[in-house]
């Protein structure tokens, strides 16, 4: 359990709680009766503040869809409570749907329909209609850089398109907090890079929130001012990327020196912020908290006892690292996860169906 | 009727106006009937040489020709043929996951329910009109058998006719959308339905006279909602004399019938449309992975 993680609470208290969750559990009957049921969600308490972009990060099957089923009130807790925007989601569950914005991991649009119509018809949900309504449809379209295919049917659009248009749908009545499942599931790493602006510009020009689950590593790290890590239905780190990586003990300083020569741990061990060593032939590897800053210190003082240093390099740590440290198992993306994706989509129609 | 459902019947109408293909083949069977079986099938021409015409009109209940008998059978034919695909949408939203969006808005759960019978309901109308001025064209053709209405038809008398055709329709629409909002596939969906279209079918009077029948198929017929909406359609049409009750009897009937679908509707409509129990136990698409995983 990394220290930031202990009691999920945000970082600036004086901020206003936008989600707070008390140990959400889930468990999910077996399909027959007799059958073990799955423990889904195991106990998960955290909070998210006004004007943040909140991510769960975990492989597939951790509990992040089921989490953000409960939180947006498509499903209903086995026990613990969650509140949005001080609403109660169990209790009131028709109050925060109006608070809210959604979008899946799957495109749910209607393909024989424009764009411009899936919006229309997804504010006329929220009772929403006239003139206000197309203005900001055709605002949204502009900033999602949909605007010459606004009037396209959706079928004819491309996956980028697709999810840029989820995001839109979700916006499309004004939520002040957007909920995004696995929002860049299926593009490629460009397209996923380019989405994540969208959502950033979001977040400036609307002044949202932004909670969303994803299992890539580098989205949770590029895109998310704070990260809880999920596995196994549990929470099991929280904090700003940065937080997690120096949990892991921050950078590693790579000095490779002139074969030969006597073993130097003893004397980088010594040296001010280097917290351990490990040497593999003639390469010193040096556990730091900010190695760009020992560099020069490091090198200097090898010179000085007259070793030849060949070269230098700092490594930061990933998240990848985080998860391996947490859990004590390398996190899996692009190949297994991706297998795993595929499996998921496959359960999504097939498996629904094995239970008609 | 909300914002929230007129938003959602404005989809579905914008889905239909764009695909209607399934509207055109669930027109096929009854217009060919109409033309094929209809013209060669005529129960009038069995009957010996000279027989006289009231004859022919008392087994046919007040009917003045067979193919006239028939084209009202067909009519409720066409609805109800039309209606086998109203389920269809909800397992697609299901599967794909619109439901889930939709559920996520504060539209209420009788609303979603309410625009899907309205809607499919309207469209399953459509077809009972076309065939009607369909056969009526007939008539107009020559060596062609067509629906020929009496001149005693009052204004009262055709929205009785049209009472009927709408019960009948939103009847057998409650019915199949029950199906819809039951089933997770689109096979089992039409292997349920096409299992109940024929017996359905043949049990009932749309085809040819309950008299000529033997006792124990009367009874199955006699409480047919099909021949109920037939019954009432005709003798709006030819007049209430060849029949054994007053016309109340069998629109009462019809009603009840209506009433048991819409109840089994509303029924499964709100047990797939809940978020409040484990999505597991009712198939839910969108939390189904997690759960086996």
């Amino acid at each position: 359990m990394s220290s930031t993680g202990a009691s999920g609470a945000p970082p600036n208290g004086g901020q206003a709680v936008v989600i707070d969750a008390e140990n959400l559990r889930m468990v999910y009957p077996g399909p027959k009766a007799g059958a073990s049921p799955t423990v889904a969600v195991a106990g998960v308490s955290f909070q998210v503040v006004r004007g943040e972009i909140f991510g769960f990060l975990g492989p597939n099957g951790a509990g992040k869809t089921t989490t953000i089923s409960i939180l947006t009130t498509l499903l209903k807790p086995t026990s613990g409570r969650a509140r949005v925007e001080g609403i109660d989601v169990v209790a009131h569950p028709h109050d925060v749907r109006r608070k809210l914005g959604l979008v899946f991991q799957r495109s749910t649009a209607d393909e024989e329909l424009t764009g411009r119509e899936n919006m229309a018809i997804q504010a006329g949900l929220y009772g929403h209609t006239g003139g206000t309504v197309d203005g900001r449809i055709t605002q949204l379209l502009t900033q999602m850089d949909l605007g010459p295919v606004g009037d396209r049917m959706v079928k004819t659009y491309s996956g980028g398109m697709r999810r840029r248009l989820e995001l839109a749908v979700g916006m499309v009545h004004d939520p002040k907090l957007l909920f995004l499942d696995e929002p860049t599931l299926g593009l490629d790493p460009q397209g996923r890079a380019g989405f994540w602006r969208y959502i950033r510009w979001l977040r400036e020009s609307e002044g949202i929130t932004v909670f969303m689950t994803t299992h890539y590593l580098n989205e949770a790290d590029q895109l998310c001012d704070r990260i809880a890590v999920i596995d196994h239905g549990k929470i099991i780190a929280l904090g700003t990327p940065r937080e997690l990586k120096d949990s892991v003990g921050g950078d590693t300083l790579e000095v490779s020196v002139a074969p030969g020569g006597p073993d130097l741990s003893p004397l980088v061990t010594t040296m001010p912020g280097v917290k351990g060593v490990a040497r593999s032939d003639d390469t010193y590897r040096l556990k730091c908290t900010d190695g760009e800053r020992l560099v020069p210190r490091v090198v200097v003082a090898l010179e000085q006892a007259g070793v030849s240093v060949r070269g230098v390099k700092v490594v930061k740590p990933t998240l990848d690292e985080v998860f391996l440290e947490l859990t004590g198992h390398a996190y899996r993306e692009e190949g297994e996860g991706l297998k795993a994706d595929s499996s998921e989509m496959a359960g999504d129609g097939s498996g629904a169906g094995g239970r008609a | 009727m909300n914002l929230p459902a007129l938003s959602l019947i404005r989809r579905e109408y914008l889905r239909w106006i764009r695909a209607p293909t399934w509207v055109i083949s669930g027109l096929m069977s009854p217009i060919l009937y109409l033309l094929l079986f209809g013209q060669a099938f005529d129960l009038g021409k069995l009957l010996p040489p000279g027989t006289p015409a009231s004859a022919l009109s008392q087994v046919l209940s007040g009917a003045p020709t067979y193919f006239s008998y028939f084209a009202v059978g067909m009519v409720a034919f066409a609805s109800v043929t039309a209606a086998m695909f109203s389920g269809t949408g909800i397992i697609f939203d299901k599967q794909l996951g619109i439901l889930q969006r939709i559920l996520s808005t504060p539209i209420s759960r009788r609303s979603v329910f309410l625009s899907s019978l309205v809607f499919r309901g309207i469209l399953t109308l459509i077809p009972a009109f076309l065939v009607v001025g369909f056969a009526l064209l007939l008539a107009h053709v020559p060596d062609v058998a067509g629906l020929t209405v009496g001149s005693g038809v009052t204004i009262l008398d055709a929205v009785q006719f049209l009472v009927a055709a709408l019960v009948l329709s939103v009847a057998f629409t409650a019915l199949f959308l029950s199906f819809g909002f039951a089933a997770q596939r689109i096979e089992s969906y039409f292997g349920v339905v096409t299992i109940l279209q024929l017996p359905i079918l043949l049990t009932s009077n749309a085809m040819y006279p309950v008299n000529i029948m033997p006792t124990w198929l009367q009874y199955v017929v006699g409480v047919n909602p099909i021949s109920l909406g037939v019954n009432v359609m005709r003798m709006s049409l030819f007049g209430s004399a060849g029949y054994p009750y007053p016309v109340g009897v069998y629109l009462a009937g019809l009603l009840a019938w209506a009433a048991l679908f819409v109840g089994l509707a509303l029924l499964l409509a709100s047990r797939a449309l809940r978020t409040d129990v484990p999505a597991a136990r009712h198939g839910s698409a969108l939390s189904q992975a997690i759960a086996e995983s």
